[in-house]
């Protein structure tokens, strides 16, 4: 039988649906995830099938949207917040993290904050730079948050379907460029847990760690780089807190070198996180110096070319892996 | 009538004990024992007593960065306020939130040092309860200057258009910090805020338990029924600075005895007296019991240790896929 395949967006409504089919307290708000549907489709049908008190249109309020999602969390409900666009979390963030990161602590363990914030980041819809831009590094850095951002069709339901199911506050960040990635992803309800790495190809000579759609890139990168004989592994960590480090460390012991890719500047981010993995977990293996290709320290600009420019692309992998291996 | 001079009595009682918890934490600020978070509440207290005595144990309260009145007022003890407030582990946060922000889960009160954000967090409680369809409330308790912040605003319309149960009560104690009310208020009274987004409500006099707990005893059993959020302005006064320690150079001394004479605890004194022929003895009786009980919870408190640097960073995270957290 044909493997059956969805879109990223599809896998994720395949996701909620499931999730909200099997648990009551599972509820989604967010700006026009009913009646539209989101915009990508990703809440499609959620508001016909369970009704207008678990499918809940907000306003444009994303500090009081957030704020319902923190209480009603603490309060028992396990909601599935939505922010449109990464960008608009900065109206959020005193919710998220003042509130929802700090209260399991506060509550010496008592009160569980279930609370999913589902939204999307990146370029690739000439949106511009206040609609683009990646700002996972934010998040990452604040105790009392786990971070995903899953790259594949496949993964991103079972990361979701474990990001609802998980008692912590997870900031969930998709990609707008993947939505309509079409892969293989399973009907059956299956989980991928939260803090776990993925090798997603096996190779010798050197380490491609990247996230989200950058996943994608070392991938196809990684294709090309065969056909000269360079042999890339690619680790997709697919939660950026808490980082499964020790993935990345067994690849980088065996292939010696490392490439982290990330569409967020560099500094102060994410990216030099794992670099500073790599060099306490596998220093001694490390045949050249780990190398970052990261986005430029620049707002996004409109023009579809030069957005794609200021972020890495499949030939700025190959360029850098290729150096990397010496080549 | 004689639940009603009952109520009164209980209402007494419990204004002496957070007046008499706060006037221990002052030295107790001095002594450096409590740090600078400690935002007095003397002279506030009709408002926490009056709003909390038409609670039940399944409503939650969201409080502000002047927590210690409502903590009592919704159950907390004495010696739970005196841990949290000199960091101890008896506190409700286990000593690791200090004077403006702690959870007491038993309790299901909430209070936090960001001006205003209980507002929109309030929405998400009322929405469980809500949903769960019993009747309980959520109480939001924030102060005059919070009436600024998009949080405010984005709560309460929120609310409104949801019907959510939330209880506003605004504690307009005339100062936002250092700047008078009338200076940075753009209302003439903030409850008309609440009537822009619909929202039912009114003015009283916070300095009266009794008007406090009239109009809280009218709005809460409206707010149980599902009709949706109402709002409640208390006009009240801060007899101490914004802090211990607050230079107090934006108002005088004569008005600050203006209002020390309109005292809520004196001013039920009386009503007792004058109109309830409670006995002067019994008031007396009672007053002492309270400072006994106060000075027994500070001790118990003081004796009891600091959270080790262990304890201090645990239940950061929900083990997550089973690694460590």
């Amino acid at each position: 039988m044909a493997e059956r395949t969805l879109t990223y967006a599809e896998a994720i409504q395949e996701a909620l649906d499931q999730e909200m089919a099997r648990d009551p307290a599972v509820c989604v708000m967010g700006e026009d995830i009913g009646v539209w549907g989101n915009l990508f489709g990703c809440t499609k049908g959620l508001l016909e099938k369970y009704g207008k008190g678990r499918v809940r249109d907000t306003p444009i309020s994303e500090a009081a949207l957030m704020g319902c999602g923190v209480g009603s969390a603490a309060a028992g409900m396990r909601p599935v917040v939505e922010i449109m666009y990464i960008d608009f979390i900065s109206i959020a963030m005193d919710q998220i993290v003042n509130h929802a990161a700090r209260w399991h602590q506060l509550s010496g363990g008592k009160v569980k904050v279930p609370l999913v914030v589902r939204t999307q980041g990146g370029v690739g819809f000439r949106n511009s730079s206040q609609h683009s831009q990646s700002l996972e590094n934010w998040f990452v850095n604040v105790p009392g948050l786990v971070v995903v951002m899953p790259s594949t069709p496949y993964d991103v339901k079972g990361l979701l379907k474990a990001a609802i199911r998980d008692d912590n506050p997870v900031i969930f960040i998709e990609h707008k460029a993947v939505y309509r990635n079409k892969g293989p992803v399973p009907s059956e309800d299956y989980v991928i847990p939260l803090g776990v790495a993925e090798v997603k190809r096996k190779g010798t000579d050197l380490t491609i760690v990247a996230n989200s759609w950058m996943v994608l890139h070392a991938l196809a990168a990684a294709e090309e780089l065969s056909r000269e004989g360079i042999s890339c592994e690619v680790v997709d960590p697919r939660t950026l807190y808490p980082l499964d480090e020790a993935v990345i460390a067994e690849s980088v012991r065996k292939s010696g070198r490392c490439l982290v890719v990330n569409e967020a500047p560099a500094a102060g981010g994410w990216s030099g996180e794992v670099a500073a993995v790599v060099m306490e977990r596998a220093f001694d293996k490390l045949k050249a110096p780990v190398r970052r290709l990261c986005g430029r320290r620049t707002g996004v600009p409109y023009d579809k070319d030069l957005e794609r420019a200021v972020v890495p692309g499949v030939a700025d992998v190959v360029r850098e892996a290729r150096a990397l291996a010496g080549r | 009538m004689a639940s009603r001079k009952s109520d009164l009595l209980k209402y007494y009682r419990k204004m002496l004990e957070l007046r008499a918890v706060d006037n221990r934490l002052v030295p107790l600020k001095l002594k450096d024992l409590v740090m600078d978070g400690f935002h007095p509440y003397v002279g506030e207290e009709a408002v926490a007593v009056g709003v909390c005595s038409a609670l039940r144990p399944e409503d939650y309260v969201i409080s502000t960065h002047r927590p210690q009145g409502h903590a009592l007022a919704k159950g907390a003890s004495m010696r739970a306020i005196f841990s949290e407030m000199l960091g101890r582990v008896g506190g409700p946060s286990r000593g690791l939130g200090g004077p403006m922000q702690w959870v007491d889960a038993d309790h299901r009160f909430f209070c936090g040092s960001i001006v205003g954000s209980g507002v929109s967090y309030a929405t998400g409680f009322a929405l469980s309860v809500q949903r769960e369809g019993k009747g309980a409330i959520v109480v939001c308790f924030f102060g005059d200057g919070a009436s600024n912040t998009g949080s405010f605003h984005e709560g309460m319309n929120l609310a409104a258009i949801w019907r959510l149960p939330v209880l506003y009560v605004c504690e307009n104690n005339q100062y936002g910090e250092a700047m008078p009310v009338q200076e940075f208020v753009s209302a003439p009274k903030i409850a008309a805020r609440g009537a822009s987004y619909g929202i039912k409500g009114r003015t009283v006099d916070g300095m009266d338990v009794t008007k406090v707990a009239a109009a809280v005893a009218e709005a809460v059993p409206w707010l149980r029924r599902g009709n949706g959020p109402a709002f409640i302005e208390t006009v009240t006064y801060r007899y101490r600075g914004h802090y211990l320690g607050d230079p107090e150079n934006y108002r005088t001394k004569a008005e600050i005895e203006k209002w020390r004479k309109k005292d809520p605890i004196d001013r039920l004194r009386r009503q007792l007296v004058r109109t309830w022929n409670v006995s002067e003895q019994s008031l007396k009786t009672m007053e002492a019991e309270v400072e006994a009980e106060a000075d027994q919870a500070q001790q118990a408190s003081l004796g009891e240790r600091k959270a080790t640097l262990d304890e201090a960073v645990r239940n950061v995270l929900v083990p997550v896929a089973g690694r460590e957290a």
